[in-house]
Formats: C-alpha cells, structure tokens, sequence
C-alpha cells in the first residue's frame, strides 16, 4: 500500500521521504518489556516528593486574592511578622529579582504587587515553623483592596472600553490561516454547514498533589525538588526571580504523580514562591498545595468559543473551511501566546481546526483574550482537543445533512501520503490515518452498527437508545518551535553497564522504560544493564520540557546518537579481541558476535572492559534537533510540525431517553504511533487517554461563577471512575516515521483528542440531535431529546 | 507536615501489616498521618484529605477504608494493612505481579490504594464477577490508566487465587 502511493506519488513529482531499513531483527525495542519503576511502585517503596523526608524544612504558604480583579492599596504584614515561630512575611518588594514567571511570558507575580488578576492570586508569602502557625500568620496578614470591574469572558474583554487587565490589553495574541481564496471556495461549495462550539476550563485533576522542596546552599545556589514535567523551564524562570544566573539554580526532579501538562507551570508557581522565600530565610522551605488550592491556583485547559463553517459538493468533497477560536487565556499567558514560528496552545489550536482533511480553500482567525479567570496552560493535547471537537463534531452534522454515512464522508476527505493541509505543509512521510480508520472500523463492526440516527417519533418509544460515532484526530510530535532540541550524555562501564543521563520526566507514561529499551538496543545490552538518573538539571545535559509527546522520539535520537559514539570504538575492541573487521560485528543482547556466524562471539563487557584499558572512549553525547517548523505569521503557511500521530476512534453509547444520563459501552481506538517502542505501554497511553476523553466528552468542567470556582474538589470536579470505564479495544498501527528512533513518533497526547467528538457523535447517533457545547452532561442531553420532540425535527 | 497541637497525647495499640504496635498519638491525629509521619509507610498516598480520591485506602479490619478521614483513636485495638504488607517474605502478592505483567501501574500513586482494594475484594470474594471489580476500586481515582488494565490484572490474579479453605463464601463460577 505504503509502496504503490510512494510510485503514483512519484509521478505527480511530490517529493516522498525514503523510509529507513533496519538491517537487523530488533531485541528490545517494540517488546512489551515491563516497567523499569513498577517494583518499587507495586510495593509503595517510591518516594514521591511528599513522602521524602526534609528534617528542619519551613513550612511555606500563600496568602490569595478573594477578588477576581483588584488593586492593592495597602497590605499589613507586621502582626504576622510579629508571630513567634514564623521566619519569614514576604510581600511583592520582597522579590530579588524579576517579580514575574511564565513559560512564554514572565507576566505573573511571584507575589502580586499593585494588583490581581483572578481570584487565588498570590499577594503575600509566609513561612513558618509549622503549618498552623504559618496558616495563622496568613490570617494575621491585612490586605485592602479596591476592587476594579472584572472581565469574564472573551466578548467582554475585547468590547471597546473594556477593563484592562494587563497594561497593553487584553487581547494578547491573534493568529490566521489564509489558504486559497475562501470566497471562491463557498462559491463552489453545494451545501454549507455553519455552528458554533463552546468547550469549558478543564482542571487535570493528576492525583498527586503539587509540592516543592527548596535548599538554600551557603555558597549562594539552590536546591529546588518537587514533582516537575520541566525542570529546564523553571530553573530559568527560578534564577531570573532570585536574580542569580541559571549555573546557581538547581531543579531535581522528584517521581511524578502524574502531570498531564499541569506540571509544566505549576512547579515554576511554587518553586519560585518557595525559594524567595527559602533565599529571604536562608532555611530549607517545604510548600504543598492542596486540593483545592490547586484547583484554584493552577494552569487549566484553555476555554475556547469555535465559530465553524464548512462547505462542500453533494458528492461530499470538502471545498472550504472558515473559522474563528475566541481562546479565554485567563489571568496570565502561560504557554497561552506564540512561541514562533508554531509553538503555543493558541496558534496550535489554529493550525489543527481544519482537521487532517484536504481542503483547498481555509481561512482561520484565532483570538487569545486575557479574563479575569484562571489561566490556561498545557493539558494533554495543547488546543487540538478543543478544536478537534468543533471539526469532527462539524463533519459529522455534515454527513448527516448529506445523507452520508459519516466514515465514507471522512474517508473521502482525510489526509494521505503525499496531502496537503490546511497550512499547505505537505505530508511526506508516515501518514497511517487511513489505515487507522479502515482497523478500527473492523475491530467495531461499523458497517454493522452503524444506521442513520432515529426520527422524532422513535424517541418517544422506549427507555433507551443506542448509537454510534466515530472521530478521527491528529497530532504533532515535538512543539514546533526553534528551541526544541534535546541532549543526552551516556556512559558504558566496564563491567557492561549504562548510565543515561538525562533529564525528560517519567510521570506515568513509562518515559524510562522506553528510552532505557532505546538505549539496550542501540548499545547492545539488555534493558537491565540499562539505568536512567534522576532528572537533575546539575547532572544531565538541557533535554528540553516533558511535553508535546515529544519525548520518545527526540530524547530516543538523541540517545541513538550518543550510542553511536561508544559503539565505534566499543566495536573496534571486539574487532581486536576476534580477529573481524568492525564492519562484521553486531552488537546485541551483551553479545557481539560475526554477522555471518554469529556463534563467533565474545561477551559485550570483555570489549568494555578492553575499550577501558586501552582509554577508548566510553561516553557518548547526543543533541537532537528535530527539521526546523515553519509558519508564516501572515498567511498561517509553512510546515509547522514535521511529523504528526494519527487516529481514528468509535464509540458505543446508550442514552436514557428519561434522564439524558449517557453510558459509554465500548470505545475502538486506533493510532498510527510509527513505531511502538513498548506496545503495552503504548496501550497504556491509549486507554487512559481515551478514558480522559470520556471525561472531557460527558462530565468534567470548571464551573465558575463572579470568577469563583464552585467546583474545586473531587467530590463537585468529577473524573471517570472505574465504573465508567467500557471495553477499551486499542489498536496499534505502525507507518514508520524517518526522523523517529526506529520510526516512532509521540503518543502521550493524541489519546485524548478524539475521544470526546467520538462520544458525542454516538449521542447524536441515538438521539438524533446534536451537543454543541461540552461537557455533554445529562441535562444538556436531556434538554437536547425534549427540545427535539418539541420541534419535531 | 499537618496540624500539630499540644494536646495530650493518648495510648493506642494497633496491628500493623502483623506487627504489633503500641503508639502515643495525639487525639486529633488522623490514621494517615499516623501511618505516613509516625510509622514511615508513605507507601499510603494523600491526594485530598477529603476521602474523594481514595489514594489514601487501606485495609482497616477488613474493610477498605481512606484513611484520612479515620481518626487514629479509632483504629485503637484495630487490625491494618498498607500496601508495604502485602508481600510475603520478599514475595510480591499475586495482585502486585499482575499489575505490573499487565501494565496496571502508570504514575503509580494511586497503586498502593488500587492493589488494597483489590486485595480486600479478593480476600472476601475470590471470583468477583468484572462488575464486583469495578465496584471494590471505584472508591480509588485514576487519572492515568483508564482503569482497564487495573481491572484486568484483577480478573487474572483472581482466576489464579488460591480459595484459602475457610472461605466462608466460595466460588461462584
């Protein structure tokens, strides 16, 4: 298949990438190894940062605004000062260095100065020998306020007149798409489809619980510890808040609890508060947030409003696209803004809304407003969620209305090898989507299930309903931005063992088990001679954030890269020690042995050991920079993302016709990942990622009122139980991708993209009305059913 | 680091993972903070202190309980295990080999608490039917797996499980 498309490419002169040949049967990769960390985790032996012990350590808190926007005309903070056994009241003037963290921006106070902007801004800091006494000294703390008039939502921000929230505005960022002539388009088009989408902050809700561990060093460095997905990020944000260069700052990454995106902002947030204050003190300073506080504080999942319209011929060839994302970045920018040329929750939502289809004419404006609300920031998925529930919710209506069964109507108009997409980037290499599609439509059963939605009069028979509804997705690997590369340094021992060093975060997603499995193969040594250090920005090279699902594939060729450098003189060892040229040996599994008799063979480490005596080099360096991103910032044209993971997914519903109460029965998901470097993992990601999803699709939301949260704990912010959970069928699909280490690309990510526009298809396939408007709790499809009954439509 | 007051301290003898233990604890302590602070087991998480998320769970007299929400006087003359007793002699249960042959465990935080409500289960109902496993862990969030591998490590662990002949309630295959 791949072969045939690469001729007919060929002759239409598009230029398709050549795919790598691996010589050799692989013996690591793409086995379902288990878990290098899962021992210690199944037996509770994993310190995470909470459970480690921190003799002497402060305790560190944060005083908040109860306004959503406000001046500080005064703040009091001597009673609190005065209270024995509290070390430390700090306040804006406190701040060493630059008062300001962000990942893009430095636009967020450590500790606001002059005034608020959401409501849990932190206005002042204490710590204090206990926790009550420094939550004691909190309440001693008196804060006057003139409360200014609050923005809450993106048409209030951007009316003319409009309080302004930051100095230069609200409006922080506006980026488009211009592809073809969009009026020529919709002048072609037969039918044309227009809605509106709206989808509501999300919280990740990982379950451990934020915290930070600060050790001021004498000689005038730090120490900061805690749970990070980016200990890079908030070493440079941390220095320039103490005003000490980035060589004094040290971040230690502690196991993560899981991140989702959240611990890329959150760990700048405490750590910087944490360590002003451990710098003011000169103690070590402990700083947790609890549950509420984090949902309070933290970066959520950007709130959008997506005006979409599409047109196309009745034979159901898509010929335009237009739309608009007003995207609610809340209080501070975050990773809300353009990190150029393509890297960004708000140009990546722009990018992604026309979906992996082609469409020759495509116009987008994206908006990125500030409010008075919590801001946005990274959550699995960086903006396509949002979009990609708009696009495939779109196309669904549209085959509906074409009277097309709504696979034929993507796979008509889906991307391929050799496409082109909405920002012209042509698609040269590694696009599985159909395949994707065509397994998961067999492990479904679609053409069996699925029937064209029911008339008026069958949903006033009976209890329940099913249906069913697909989506398909997209999603890049690595950020599409200039600064994105990843080092590594490893180490060959003489006795065979591996040291990596290295600084990307296992948080769940089982990172140090795939690189470890990239590392034994490309050395040659089994996954146990493999291990990885602690992520210590002291230690290991800049290896860039934990984010993007760009882990695997750019820490996976760097890791190869620096394998190459032991391996040569490694092989020239065993060249000596059998009598072969390097060119026959194959090193593998501890062994190296002659490719044309492989019972020739020594052991790995008697090489090892020889490269040792002999002073041959035994540490290799690799720095991966993955093909440069291109975007023009007028025209929204250029490759933004060199590769991107594929797939399609299905889902069963049943609907109580009564109570609009939605029950998930079985969701097919399929993934082009390139490569599988572990395939159980990689289900993994896929399971709990959909699951995600279905929380995304039927239950999870902030819900905010005057700029409070009403929802901030487990029991009102509800995620997917156990009894939520339907039969799960992942599918792997491997269209290998040429700058992949063994042809992978991301997967953390794309999971948790079509989920949701899955779910919510399948209600419109039971009911025969659409939500438009997430989460699709039972009220609104209850709503749904009697407002259809009533028009009788 | 949780509210310390000075307060009296009281006596209370408790069994944990088969040890005895007598403690003076604070009145106001909570089981968690016993287990985590007094007695090392950070093996038991904490995720909200509000008995939501269920991170916290351990085995209190049989009964699946989160232990933030179990004051540590009422545990006195009670028998409890944590998840750092559930192995034997360095043999790791047959729950813990399954989670992690199944690929049950992401992050892990919510592992211990899983591995505890299983257990608890499985020691009352050694053949629990995929509903019964859904009901014994939906006390315990998980953000990371989606729960499927967790319940199928589960159903292979109870397929192998050894009925201890006293079981009062035997299988219902």
């Amino acid at each position: 298949m791949e072969k045939r498309k690469k001729k007919v490419l060929l002759k239409e002169k598009v230029k398709v990438l050549e795919l790598p040949v691996f010589q050799e049967a692989l013996g690591v990769v793409g086995k379902s190894e288990i878990r290098v960390d899962s021992q210690d985790k199944v037996r509770g032996k994993l310190l995470y940062g909470a459970d480690m012990e921190f003799p002497g350590a402060l305790c560190g808190k944060v005083l908040r605004s109860p306004y959503p926007h406000a001046l500080i005309k005064r703040i009091q903070v001597e009673k609190a000062r005065g209270l024995s056994g509290v070390a430390a009241v700090l306040t804006a003037k406190d701040v060493p260095g630059r008062n300001g963290i962000g990942v893009v921006i430095p636009d967020q106070p450590v500790i606001c100065g002059d005034k608020v902007r959401y409501v849990g801004d932190a206005v002042a800091l204490v710590a204090a020998e206990t926790e009550e006494i420094a939550l004691q000294a909190l309440g001693l703390i008196e804060v006057e306020y003139k409360s200014l008039s609050p923005v809450f939502s993106t048409e209030e921000a951007l009316r003319p007149g409009a309080p302004k929230i930051h100095e230069n505005g609200n409006l922080l960022a506006t980026s488009k798409i211009r592809k073809g002539d969009i009026a020529k388009g919709f002048m072609a088009a037969e039918v044309i489809l227009e809605r509106t989408y709206t989808v509501p902050f999300l919280e990740h809700m990982y379950l451990e619980p934020d915290v930070t561990l600060v050790t001021p060093h004498p000689e005038g460095w730090i120490t900061i510890k805690g749970p990070m997905q980016a200990p890079f990020t908030t070493r440079k944000n941390i220095a320039a808040v103490l005003g000490l260069p980035m060589n004094k700052v040290q971040c230690i990454q502690t196991p993560i609890g899981g991140g989702f995106g959240g611990k890329e902002d959150s760990p700048i947030d405490l750590g910087a508060k944490a360590a002003v204050l451990a710098w003011k003190t000169g103690r070590p300073v402990k700083m947790e947030y609890d549950r509420e506080e984090i949902t309070l504080t933290t970066a959520k999942r950007h709130p959008m409003i997506i005006h979409c319209k599409i047109g196309a011929k009745k034979d159901g060839t898509f010929v335009a696209f237009e739309g608009t994302i007003y995207d609610e970045q809340g209080a501070y920018a975050s990773l809300g803004p353009l990190i150029p040329p393509a890297g960004g929750v708000h140009v990546h939502a722009v990018i992604m809304l026309a979906g992996p289809y082609v469409i020759p004419h495509v116009k987008v404006d994206g908006y990125l407003v500030y409010t008075n609300h919590p801001y946005g920031g990274a959550m699995r998925g960086f903006g396509a969620p949002q979009v990609n529930f708009a696009h495939e919710s779109l196309v669904d209506e549209l085959a509906e209305i074409l009277g097309m069964d709504p696979y034929e109507l993507r796979i008509k108009n889906c991307v391929e090898l050799g496409s082109e997409t909405a920002t012209s980037q042509v698609l040269d290499q590694s696009v599985g989507l159909k395949d994707a599609m065509q397994k998961s439509k067999e492990a479904f059963q679609w053409v069996k299930l699925w029937k064209p939605g029911p008339k008026p009069e069958e949903l006033e028979k009976g209890e329940k309903r099913r249906g069913v509804g697909m989506a398909i997705g997209w999603y890049r690997t690595s950020i599409g931005t200039d600064s994105d590369g990843a080092g590594v340094n490893i180490h060959l021992m003489d006795d065979g063992s591996v040291l990596v060093y290295q600084a990307l975060t296992e948080m769940g997603q089982g990172l140090l088990t795939t690189l470890s499995q990239i590392a034994a193969e490309a050395l040659g040594v089994s996954l146990e001679d493999v291990r990885m250090v602690i992520p210590d920005t002291d230690v290991a090279p800049e290896s860039g954030p934990t984010v993007g699902s760009r882990s695997t594939t750019l820490m996976g060729n760097a890791i190869l890269m620096a394998a190459e450098m032991i391996k040569k003189p490694l092989l020239e060892s065993a060249s000596d020690i059998l009598g072969l040229p390097v060119e026959r040996l194959i090193a593998k599994n501890r062994l190296i042995y002659d490719r044309d008799n492989p019972d020739h063979c020594i052991e790995l480490k008697e090489a090892a050991k020889r490269s040792m005596m002999l002073g041959r080099r035994m540490m290799g360096q690799g720095w991966y920079t993955p093909p440069k991103s291109s975007l023009d910032p007028e025209t929204g044209q250029g490759t933004p993302y060199f590769v991107f993971t594929y797939s399609a997914q299905m889902a069963e519903v049943e609907v109580d016709l009564k109570t609009g109460e939605v029950e998930v029965l079985k969701l097919v998901a399929a993934f082009d990942v390139g490569k599988a470097i572990n395939p159980r993992m990689v289900e993994g990601q896929i399971e709990g990622g959909v699951m995600m999803g279905l929380g995304y699709a039927l239950m999870e939301e902030l819900v905010i009122k005057d700029g409070i949260i009403q929802n901030l704990s487990f029991q009102d912010y509800i995620i997917p139980t156990s009894m939520d959970t339907p039969e799960i069928i992942p599918i792997i699909v491997e269209h290998p991708n040429v700058h992949g280490p063994f042809g992978a690309k991301g997967i953390g990510e794309m999971p948790n993209i079509p989920a949701a526009p899955a779910i919510t298809n399948a209600i419109a396939n039971a009911i025969g009305a659409r939500i438009y408007d997430l989460p699709a709790h039972s009220e609104r499809v209850y709503t749904a059913i009697k407002d259809r009954l009533n028009k009788k439509v | 680091m949780r509210w310390r007051s000075d307060m009296v301290k009281e006596k209370i003898e408790i069994e944990v993972n088969g040890e005895k233990r007598i403690l003076e604890i604070e009145p106001d302590q909570l089981l968690v903070d016993l287990l985590r602070e007094d007695l090392g087991l950070t093996g038991t998480k904490v995720g909200c202190r509000e008995g939501e998320c269920g991170v916290c769970s351990v085995i209190l007299n049989g009964k699946i309980v989160t232990s933030c929400l179990v004051p540590a006087l009422k545990a006195d003359g009670g028998r409890i295990t944590t998840v750092e007793g559930i192995e034997r002699d360095g043999e790791l249960h047959l729950l813990q080999k399954e989670f992690i042959y199944q690929g049950a465990i992401q992050c892990g935080f919510c592992t211990p608490a899983m591995l505890l409500a299983a257990k608890n289960l499985l020691d009352q109902n050694p053949r629990p039917t995929l509903e019964e496993i859904k009901r014994a862990i939906s006390g315990v969030l998980c953000r990371c797996t989606g729960y499927q591998k967790i319940i199928q490590a589960i159903q292979i662990a109870s397929q192998s499980f050894d009925i201890p002949a006293q079981t009062p309630r035997l299988a219902q295959d």
